[in-house]
């Protein structure tokens, strides 16, 4: 996962109803290709055989703002809209994707498509399976519909509660987006579905400078919901946190180094368990048996107090999905449970190889992407102990209470996260702040060493995004406080606790 | 190809732009067409077709910035599109420094580098299966424990840019890519997982590696890694393979960001002209590099190129800017607009390298009584706020001058500014791998920390 976002709290917004507005229902019941062109098309992309094929269709509208040296200094709007092609033959994918709707371009794109097929032409079914997707989007204003001006003040409101919070606040940057994006999927089974989905982020990145230090802070918030998100995460509330971080980090300690007990502060912390488990799961990695989990169903691979559930029908979270980039329906579904793997994330094209129903997992970045199996919200269910009780349990420790981003390597489990705002524990209680830290570990191993899951459950407040093969999808993450009782802690210290 | 319809929607947009009250615009047009096969069991796996042609537009109204991009050439949706553009400068605060580059620095040209080669607009697909399975085969007949390749391919990529303004300028710059790659996996009799990758990519078909050679340097790295394991926490030479090297080379250009310099978010702000590395070293952005695969005349705002030495001979020489933060830091352009149609100009680095040594890189390890070899790194690298460098690290022990101990779940830390000085030796071997290279580079001492 790629990311320089940071925990924070996305309150329930009271009051919010689904958009119902007319025009909304007809951006969710209109196919945005004709279904005759898109069984024209699905035959073509059959016309050489294969079993299986499917047409994305995507039509996106966004608008972004940014924010630097006190002013909104660009405006920015884009239009993407295209169409991708798929046939499965076997094990073989043919993928061809082109720009625009233009019907006889289309036509060819399926037969690129074709090529890895070499017999009869396959079967097409009529597009008689034709429904909308349930709309997730917790929507009562369109962004779209919001004056660009009232859209762009939200990060002068932020800029001026940051610089306001702190005099040793020096740099203020700020990025405010929302798109919507239309989708209509058709395949070779018959189905046609339709769907549509907004999606929002605010963000801010502030400079603090004070002591002859400089340090950064991060903080932003979104989802898949309207404009009126930020009546309950104020963009005052954004910039005044990521500005609390850079200050609290100046001056900072150098990080302790070498194997120490670590807790994990609830909510984005989560990246732990996408990072450290949640790719190892994903089907492509299982069917070509490179990634640690394969075939460990059924095993312990985790601490018994540890459950891990991706759930993309978590209404307005920022990697929630109704349906999937292939079609299907997402689910929440129970990855590890008390300890044991349950089951993998399952797109079309690996389940069929490996006689999986799919989980709903098969996504993609644009038309531009072929489908692979993803991650949607990925949390660790909540457990008994208090946050007080889990910190004042460390007699010396590391708190881990931010993180800049992760990497994974799914085949040996190793994994980094950067720490972006981390504190001593001294005695059970979180004295200095540190700087520098890196924690490192291999997955399956870190589960094991949680000890202890704090009762406080939270998902972050909705600005991850992950990263895999070069494809990059919003997702979301979340954890209560966790111990792991031994963890690497990666830093520059010169006088460590174990010395070669 | 960007065809003359294409050329004409973009005057359009131009046109457009100034009769709705745009000082100055900018049309930037990109087309791409691109295979790439992956393949598995000897067959292909996957075989991704593409083709994309988008239209980015820059304008100023009144000294407020608007950008818009789309891939609709429609000459009819072109004063709807430019009207949506324009509209939202009401939103941009006035800025004077918001101009397109001067007339007279668009007017002159250096020749442009070579980046076409007709032989590779040539190659079908079936020069990427071939490759392919060529690849998986020779890896898997590398050694038993090789048991599959989780990902091997090859494609190709024919790029094609046009970039027009309200000053007149329209200027053309094409290039092919061809690239390939091989990650093997290999397990221990206790079941235990690698995955080594290699790759290679050039402009030119005749430069790339052999796909056996490919494959072969891939393997031999996924089953050098076998049985890697933690070491304890040290403080030790580390080597930098030049893979890796050339990601301290990414890190301390973008602390030479102009914009980051401006806003004093580079740990390199207040350190121009002072020497900040040994006298041997230097970092080069070289936009005019022979066959380099980021070479081009003109940046993204069509400013000529020109080889920027960012650290001579241990001397911190000179920022990078585009027009905007140029003229903001009262300086000029260094022609380093980097750019996609659908993005605003951001500055950025293109054929980036440190310049190789005099030491052979077998030495460079030799003389480490006990160090680390890193091939391999994860995470983000370099805080450019504060010059702060942590990484997990894969490689290998040195021993006596030896790679002994296969090392992974290990992190290496420390400072760029406390590091640069510390380099005690450079290697003869500078390596490109696509647009970044670097030699095999050693710091005398740095933070290990594993178990």
């Amino acid at each position: 996962m790629k990311s320089t976002a940071v925990v924070g709290t996305a309150a329930a917004l009271p009051g919010c109803v689904r958009a119902t507005t007319e025009a909304e229902l007809h951006h969710q019941t209109d196919p945005l290709l004709d279904p005759t062109l898109l069984k024209k098309i699905l035959e073509a992309a059959m016309s050489r055989g294969g079993d299986f094929a499917d047409v994305f269709v995507e039509d996106t509208s966004g608008t972004s703002f940014s924010l630097e040296e006190n002013k909104v200094r660009s405006a920015q709007t884009g239009f993407g809209r295209g169409v991708g092609i798929r046939v499965l033959a076997g094990q073989k994918i043919g993928y061809a994707y082109c720009e625009g709707f233009d019907p006889q371009r289309l036509i060819e794109t399926a037969k690129t498509a074709a090529f890895i097929a070499d017999a009869k032409p396959g079967q097409v079914a009529d597009l008689t399976d034709r429904r909308t997707a349930s709309d997730m989007n917790l929507m009562r204003v369109d962004p779209a519909a919001v004056a660009s001006v009232t859209r762009a003040e939200l990060l002068m409101r932020g800029n001026e509660a940051a610089h306001a919070f702190d005099g040793r606040v020096k740099q203020v940057m700020g990025s405010y987006f929302d798109a919507a994006k239309r989708v209509t999927i058709a395949n070779s089974d018959g189905l046609l579905i339709n769907d549509y989905r907004v999606l929002q982020r605010l963000h801010f990145v502030v400079v603090a400078e004070g002591d002859g230090d400089r340090r950064t802070g991060f903080h932003g918030g979104g989802g898949r919901s309207g404009f009126e998100f930020f009546e309950g995460f104020p963009p005052e509330q954004a910039a005044k946190e990521a500005a609390r971080q850079a200050t609290a980090q100046l001056g900072a300690a150098e990080a302790p180094v070498g194997e120490q007990t670590v807790v994990l502060a609830n909510g984005w912390s989560g990246i732990l368990l996408h990072e450290a488990v949640g790719h190892g799961l994903e089907a492509d990695f299982i069917r070509k048996g490179t990634s640690l989990y394969t075939g460990k169903v059924g095993e312990k691979v985790a601490s018994e107090l540890c459950t891990v559930i991706d759930d993309g029908q978590l209404p307005g979270r920022r990697g929630s999905l109704a349906i999937d980039d292939e079609g299907a329906e997402t689910q929440r579904k129970v990855l590890i449970e008390n300890g044991i793997l349950k089951g993998y994330l399952v797109d079309r094209h690996n389940g069929s190889l490996m006689n999986l129903e799919t989980t709903g997992s098969g996504r993609r970045e644009s038309f531009r992407h072929y489908v692979m199996p993803r991650m949607t919200n990925t949390f660790l269910a909540p457990g008994t102990s208090s946050p007080k009780d889990i910190i004042g349990s460390v007699k010396n420790g590391f708190y881990a209470k931010n993180f800049g981003g992760g990497q994974v390597d799914i085949t040996n489990g190793n994994f980094v996260f950067e720490v972006a705002e981390g504190y001593l524990i001294e005695n059970g209680e979180l004295t200095r702040p540190v700087k520098g830290a890196t924690l490192i570990g291999v997955g399956p191993e870190v589960l094991k060493q949680v000890d202890m899951v704090g009762n406080d459950p939270e998902l972050d407040a909705g600005i991850g995004t992950c990263g895999k093969n070069g494809q990059s999808v919003p997702v979301g993450v979340g954890l209560p406080h966790v111990r792991i009782a031994k963890l690497t802690v990666g830093g520059t210290k010169k006088s460590m606790k174990a010395m070669v | 190809m960007i065809d003359s319809q294409a050329i004409e929607t973009g005057k359009k947009c131009l046109a457009a732009a100034k009769s709705q009250g745009a000082a100055q615009a900018e049309v930037y047009i990109e087309n791409g067409k691109n295979y790439e096969v992956t393949a598995r069991d000897g067959e292909v796996e996957t075989l991704k077709n593409s083709e994309s042609l988008g239209l980015g537009l820059r304008l100023f109204v009144d000294g407020r910035l608007g950008f818009g991009y789309t891939s609709n050439f429609d000459p009819a949706s072109v004063d709807a599109f430019v009207g949506e553009v324009v509209a939202l400068t009401k939103v941009t605060a006035a800025d004077p420094h918001n101009q397109l580059p001067g007339a007279g620095i668009l007017q002159s040209r250096n020749k442009a580098p070579e980046t076409f080669d007709d032989k590779v607009a040539s190659l079908s697909p079936a020069w990427a299966v071939d490759a392919a399975i060529t690849m998986e085969k020779v890896a898997k007949g590398f050694d038993p424990r090789i048991k599959t390749v989780s990902s091997v391919g090859a494609g190709t990529y024919q790029y094609d840019v046009a970039i027009l303004n309200s000053l007149g300028l329209l200027d053309h710059a094409r290039s092919t890519y061809l690239w390939a790659w091989a990650g093997p996996y290999a397990a221990d009799d206790a079941g235990n997982g690698q995955v080594a990758y290699f790759f290679d990519m050039k402009c030119f078909a005749d430069e790339l590696a052999t796909p056996e050679e490919i494959a072969n340097e891939a393997a031999r790295r996924v089953t050098a890694r076998l049985g890697a394991d933690k070491i304890d926490s040290g403080h030790m030479p580390v080597v930098f393979s030049p893979e890796m090297a050339a990601g301290l080379a990414g890190g301390l250009a973008g602390a030479a960001n102009g914009d980051m310099v401006f806003k004093q978010a580079s740990f390199l702000h207040d350190k121009l002209g002072a020497s900040i590395a040994p006298a041997n070293f230097s970092l080069i952005d070289d936009p005019l590099k022979y066959h380099g695969t980021a070479s081009g005349a003109f940046d993204g705002e069509g400013v000529p190129t020109r080889r920027l030495p960012i650290i001579e001979a241990g001397k911190l020489n000179l920022f990078l800017y585009d027009t905007y933060t140029a003229s903001k830091a009262g300086t000029r352009s260094t022609g380093s607009a980097a750019r996609s149609y659908s993005s605003l100009p951001r500055i950025g680095t293109s054929n980036l390298y440190i310049a190789p040594g005099d030491v052979a890189p077998e030495k460079i390890v030799g003389d480490v009584k006990k160090g680390l070899y890193v091939t391999s790194m994860m995470g983000r690298g370099v805080d450019t706020v504060t010059g702060d460098y942590s990484r997990g690290a894969q490689g290998f022990l040195i021993e006596n001058g030896e790679l002994t101990q296969p090392v992974q779940e290990v992190t290496v830390a420390g400072n760029l500014l406390e590091m640069l000085p510390k380099i005690d030796a450079i290697g003869s071997d500078l390596t490109f791998r696509g647009s970044t290279g670097a030699p095999t580079l050693r710091v005398a001492e740095m933070t290990v920390s594993g178990r």
